[in-house]
């Protein structure tokens, strides 16, 4: 258990010195899992999680809230600990993450492999400029042309890389995430970074508006929102 | 200059007419608007002169009450424009938490965990505080009046809370209130009340202890019946020959009903005696007796917590809905502010929507109301939003297990009303649901004092 405490601690370790070294821009970042995750224990600590963001993980079309249902294990153990460790400023829900609450490297592993189970929401909030509409063209223009090649084509993300998978997120909560980043109030990688110089607000809104309009597969969501997470009866 | 001081002095009479008539100040100037000579009253000239505070960097936003709602108004409105000048007013010099107090009372935290500096809050969030007592305002001349001197605002946030209304327990006589109020607080508006409950449990020797649930909106719905748990958990470390008599004016229980009904029968079973439909109609303080609409009981000490109002700064100001039974102010229910001036807003337990009067609920719509009232300086619109109402219950010590709930709010065009809106509900107590209360409390001062 001890070595791979520490096997774990020097992959942060390197993963804090990518982040403060200019090579960031260029290194791909990567959490090492060195976990066999327990679905039924994970199922356990995410009751912690459900307490605010719901036995379903679907976020909130307020834009309060991030569907988390469905998202890669490797974006959501990342943002776990960089909200643990204050990189990502999340005051209200640091706490929860620490390991006197949520406990330890495998107890976050378990609950991250179970809420990557989860069934999305089938109705996420989307833009408000439809597929077809010269809004909806020109931020697929801009999608093919800035974040293609990390996000991907549908929008999937790339769990290797901790790559967020977009398709399905709530368009408010990605409008309100631009801002805080754009604002420097949400340090984000610095390719993304350099994207709020280059692009307008505008450009951002028309952007995020394809992307929620990006179709998730089916497999994926819930069979209709009334869906209710049957763990949690 | 005299002429200033005058038309100052007629103003700030109007403005808080019966403010003024519960301070030192003669009733005669309160009165005759023209008494010079009482206007060189040093109590009256100090209110009368601007209060020291840094220059303005900006428009104004001056917030009244530093509670939950006040406090997470100042930080959110300085992140969504940075070019608010916002001045924090409380009375008290310290914030001590009444959520998770319930817990500090059976020993589960201590005294550090609740406590909070405005001064911590302000310099972190880069805002002013300013102790004072808020006397009224004008709204015409958008001024407030404090003890300390007047503040010139651009927008006045209003987050004054509740007070208790003795009225509706069938206390009239304000003695009466007053002595009630000091003998059996019910430590839900100052610190001091928690202090002396604490040490009315601790040295609590033996008897009947009285608890109640008042109706209508108070504050905090689920804490009476948690504190009943805590209160009875600590009679039960501490072996005393007790009973619990929590006479509940509601039919029943209002909230968790199936985890509190649970936990009286299966825990303190031998302490807690769960009496419903116990309208409290006259309480005999000396006698040590309360009188019910069918019943009367002996107690040998006890926590009154009466129904609560708006603050009175609300009514006082004129600023009431004539329609509120508490008289809450008269506001949109989406915007927040005044319908007659969208220079004032009133948040948190004054507000006129049936929200949930908790923590949680002023921290979440405050956030919302921030983003308003600084769109609103851009001449833009926010859409509207739910509070969110998330409320954690402890229900057994040694250690801490609790029970949780979070719901929102929609609202019916059909009816015209809230109503609750996706609820979670744990109505199963687990030391998890106590590490989880901690942690959430821990992470909303951390948001409103520290980062």
């Amino acid at each position: 258990m001890n070595r791979i405490h520490i096997t774990l601690c020097y992959s942060l370790c390197i993963l804090v010195l990518v982040f403060s070294s200019k090579l960031a821009a260029v290194e791909p970042i990567r959490v090492v899992l060195e976990f066999t995750p327990d679905l039924d224990n994970g199922r356990r600590s995410f009751e912690i999680c459900a307490r605010c963001h719901l036995p379903e993980a679907w976020g909130n079309d307020d834009g309060t809230y991030p569907q988390i249902a469905g998202q890669h294990v490797n974006v959501l153990m990342k943002q776990l600990l960089d909200i643990r460790s204050g990189q990502r400023a999340n005051p209200t829900m640091q706490p929860f993450v620490q390991e006197r609450t949520i406990g330890g490297y495998q107890n976050l592993s378990d609950v991250v492999a179970y809420i990557s189970t989860l069934p999305m929401n089938p109705m996420h909030n989307r833009g408000p400029w439809p597929v077809d509409s010269e809004e909806y063209e020109s931020g697929k223009r801009l999608y093919r042309q800035y974040c293609i090649s990390c996000h991907g084509q549908y929008g999937e993300g790339k769990n290797e890389l901790s790559y967020p998978r977009l398709q399905g997120q709530h368009y408010t909560y990605m409008k309100r995430q631009a801002r805080l980043a754009r604002d420097r109030l949400r340090r984000v990688a610095p390719v993304m970074a350099n994207l709020f110089t280059t692009l307008s607000e505008q450009d951002f809104d028309q952007v995020l508006n394809y992307v929620s309009h990006l179709p998730v597969p089916a497999s994926d969501l819930a069979p209709d929102t009334a869906w209710r997470n049957p763990d949690f009866k | 200059m005299k002429e200033n001081t005058d038309l100052e002095r007629r103003r700030f009479l109007q403005a808080s007419g019966v403010a003024l008539a519960a301070t030192t100040v003669s009733a005669n100037v309160a009165t005759g608007a023209d008494n010079n000579e009482m206007c060189q009253a040093p109590a009256l000239n100090s209110l009368l002169r601007k209060a020291t505070l840094p220059r303005p960097r900006g428009a104004r936003v001056v917030i009244v009450g530093g509670g939950w709602s006040g406090l997470t108004m100042a930080k959110y409105l300085r992140l969504f424009n940075p070019g608010f000048d916002v001045i924090l007013i409380d009375r008290q010099s310290a914030f001590v938490s009444f959520p998770i107090s319930n817990s500090w009372l059976a020993d589960q935290v201590d005294l550090d965990f609740l406590s909070h500096s405005f001064f911590d809050a302000a310099n972190n969030h880069d805002y002013h505080f300013m102790q004072a007592t808020v006397l009224g305002f004008d709204r015409e001349t958008r001024r407030v009046y404090t003890e300390k001197g007047f503040v010139d605002y651009d927008y006045l946030v209003l987050a004054p809370g509740i007070e208790y209304d003795y009225g509706r327990i069938g206390i009239e006589d304000t003695e009466a209130q007053n002595l009630l109020f000091h003998r059996y607080p019910g430590g839900f508006v100052s610190s001091s009340e928690l202090l002396t409950i604490k040490r009315k449990i601790h040295r609590f020797s033996g008897g009947t202890f009285l608890l109640n649930v008042p109706n209508g909106d108070f504050r905090c719905t689920a804490a009476p019946y948690e504190r009943a748990c805590m209160v009875a958990a600590l009679f039960k470390r501490q072996r005393v020959r007790a009973k619990i008599l929590l006479l509940d004016m509601n039919a029943e229980i209002r909230i968790k009903k199936a985890g509190f009904a649970r936990a009286f029968a299966e825990l303190y079973g031998d302490y807690i005696e769960y009496l419903s439909s116990s309208e409290i109609t006259n309480i005999d303080i000396e006698g040590r007796r309360v009188e019910t609409e069918f019943d009367e009981y002996d107690f040998d000490d006890a926590i009154i917590y009466p129904p609560v109002r708006a603050s009175r700064l609300i009514e006082d100001n004129g600023i009431a809905s004539p329609i509120s039974p508490q008289k809450a102010a008269n506001t949109d229910p989406f915007r927040y502010h005044l319908l007659d001036d969208e220079r004032v807003y009133v948040t948190g337990d004054s507000r006129s929507q049936p929200f949930s009067k908790g923590g949680h609920t002023a921290h979440s719509e405050a956030q919302y109301v921030a983003e308003v009232v600084a769109a609103h300086a851009l001449d833009k619109e926010v859409r509207w939003r739910s509070p969110q109402t998330m409320c954690f219950s402890a229900v057994d010590i040694d250690p801490l297990r609790a029970m949780s709930i979070i719901t929102y709010y929609k609202f019916s065009d059909k009816t015209g009303e809230f109503a609750f809106d996706r609820t979670h509900l744990i109505e199963r107590w687990d030391t998890q649901g106590g590490q989880a209360s901690l942690a959430w409390a821990e992470g909303m001062y951390r948001d409103m004092f520290y980062s």
